[in-house]
């Protein structure tokens, strides 16, 4: 799809998710939640030791997976499985350059996305949960952040450039 | 039109997961769209062969924008109930750096992984499992540094708010920046990437007027109409339905009874706003326990949080009744007036009056509540002969209440986290 077109479409989603609930869109915030829950299933008392996992853990009442956010996630994977499936595009394949070899790729994935995990949650949100709401509200914090997001990532493209290029 | 729906109480918790589901597909359908399943695509913008990235990212974030500063400008939209992430300065610099070596070392963002997972790609997989490794670290090491993950808090705060500028400036400012962005993109994907801009780019050849032409054009409108127009927070602008606010008052519908009032305050209700609209002079001599003094002549539409409860009274029926009809053509949907005023509060509450000695058993049982309760609040019943009418009560010594009369206080909820 056009690029614009496709922004213009997640534009309208997100507006609509601020007319609806009153909160933008979000990724990283679900993943801690069933991080969080997974662990206090596991070792119930470490989990209520750590002023982390207290914040998402809730009250008790419910079950924390009961969340505004993970029922969203689990919504991005049904809504990108669908398109796609219409579009022909569901394949198992490894993206990568062709100078790189899939387990280093594969390697590079895992750092990469443990980098994620410990950024989004210094900065309190990821691409979707800062740079996308909170560009859109003028958020003073999340432009901070989508300006250093390009910083570190041009910053570090050259010596990647075998994994993509 | 009361929006955001869910902050003004519209449809419940259980509802609004039903409406996460259906936003997370239409999220994750527009990401997969704009081929944000692939890592590659992805990464290509810090080569600056596609970049996709930021022509998707800005044409979100300025349509969303626009659509919300015209919204909240025609007051369809409570602009300060949409939750807005804390700054913190450093911490957000240094996640940000984090999450951008994240990004061009993995090829992903947590929402376009879980697009690339869903649709096959074993990379995605392993970058989702790498998210949770790092959240697992994350978790056991942050007691060590908490001080600096909460350091440099600057509060819920928006650019114009800080710089202290028009926010409908900034709204047009941005949505230029984006368009010129938009241009030097494609300047960069022909010159570096070698692909010249086909019929659907902005900078474009052909005079068709494209998607991002023409919602470049509605944008730039709305961008010109928001630095005329002023701050989309609400400002001294009154909306109102005659017939519902007629409605509701003929129907006593914004009313709360003195005795409601007590047994919420008893019970430790926390849901709603006590607001005396009396004068200080008045207020300093005796007001319900918990109430702010807000004088009516000085009720703002920004004095609360739009979908707070707010309940007013003053002396009389018409001083509270006033006030919450003023409140709710400022857009409090949730304004009550407590029926009879503070003179009410007082007959009712304070100095209820014993029932005949004949009267039923009930009435009897009912009315050793009411004194418990008058007890609590420092008054005092008065029995059946009305002789000893007593003087207005000083400011009240609240008693504890006695376990039968006190009707079971709800545990105080502790809530979860309302961002990413």
């Amino acid at each position: 799809m056009n690029p614009y077109a496709a922004g213009l479409g997640l534009g309208l989603v997100l507006l609509a998710a601020f007319v609806v609930m009153g909160r933008g869109l979000g990724a990283s915030g679900a993943f801690t939640t069933a991080v969080a829950t997974a662990v206090h299933a596991v070792a119930p008392h470490h989990a209520e030791g750590n002023a982390f996992y207290q914040e998402y853990l809730g009250d008790g009442t419910t079950s924390p997976l009961k969340d505004w956010l993970v029922f969203e996630v689990l919504g991005v994977f049904v809504g990108g499985f669908l398109s796609g499936a219409l579009a022909n595009r569901l394949k198992f394949t490894v993206e990568k350059g062709p100078r790189v070899s899939t387990p280093a790729r594969l390697v590079l994935a895992f750092i990469g996305g443990a980098l994620m995990g410990i950024g989004a949650k210094l900065a309190l949100g990821c691409t979707s949960g800062q740079a996308l709401t909170g560009g859109a509200l003028l958020n003073l914090g999340s432009w901070i952040f989508m300006i250093c997001v390009f910083a570190g990532a041009y910053a570090l493209a050259w010596f990647l450039r075998r994994e993509w290029l | 039109m009361s929006a955001p729906f869910y902050k003004f109480g519209l449809f419940g918790d259980e509802t609004s997961l039903i409406v996460a589901f259906v936003t997370g597909i239409a999220f994750g359908f527009f990401l997969e769209r704009a081929g944000f399943g692939n890592a590659r695509l992805l990464a290509a913008q810090f080569y600056f062969r596609d970049l996709r990235v930021l022509k998707v990212m800005f044409t979100a974030i300025i349509t969303a924008m626009v659509g919300l500063y015209v919204f909240s400008r025609l007051g369809l939209l409570d602009l300060s109930l949409v939750y807005l992430v804390p700054t913190l300065v450093w911490p957000q610099i240094v996640g940000g750096l984090l999450l951008g070596a994240g990004f061009i070392i993995g090829g992903y963002c947590p929402g376009t992984s879980c697009v690339s997972a869903a649709t096959g790609r074993l990379d995605g997989m392993v970058y989702v499992a790498g998210m949770v490794g790092g959240l697992l670290g994350f978790a056991e090491v942050y007691p060590r540094i908490v001080g600096f993950a909460k350091s440099t808090p600057l509060g819920q705060v928006t650019i114009p708010q800080y710089f202290d500028l028009p926010y409908g400036l900034l709204v047009l400012l941005v949505v230029l920046m984006a368009l010129a962005a938009f241009a030097a993109a494609e300047w960069a994907e022909h010159r570096i990437g070698g692909h010249a801009p086909d019929e659907n780019a902005l900078t474009s050849r052909s005079p068709r007027l494209n998607t991002i032409r023409r919602l470049g054009v509605v944008l730039v409108a709305g961008g010109v109409f928001a630095t005329f127009a002023g701050s989309p927070y609400r400002g001294p602008f009154v909306r109102y339905d005659a017939k519902q606010l007629a409605l509701d008052a003929g129907g006593k519908t914004d009313r709360v009874s003195p005795a409601q009032l007590a047994d919420w305050l008893i019970a430790g209700r926390t849901d709603f706003v006590l607001v005396d609209v009396r004068d200080a002079a008045a207020y300093g001599r005796y007001h319900v326990p918990g109430a702010m003094n807000v004088p009516l002549a000085t009720l703002t539409p920004d004095f609360a949080a739009h979908n707070e409860r707010v309940i007013c009274y003053g002396s009389g029926d018409g001083d509270g009744a006033q006030a919450a009809l003023v409140l709710r053509s400022f857009g409090f949907p949730g304004a009550y007036a407590i029926t009879g005023g503070v003179e009410a509060w007082q007959a009712d509450v304070l100095f209820p009056t014993a029932p005949n000695a004949k009267a039923p058993a009930a009435e009897q049982i009912d009315f050793a509540r009411r004194a418990a309760i008058a007890r609590h609040f420092g008054g005092a019943p008065r029995d059946g002969s009305g002789a000893a009418t007593p003087a207005t009560p000083e400011m009240p010594k609240i008693v504890p209440m006695p376990e039968s009369a006190a009707p079971a206080a709800p545990a105080p909820v502790r809530k979860k986290k309302e961002g990413c």
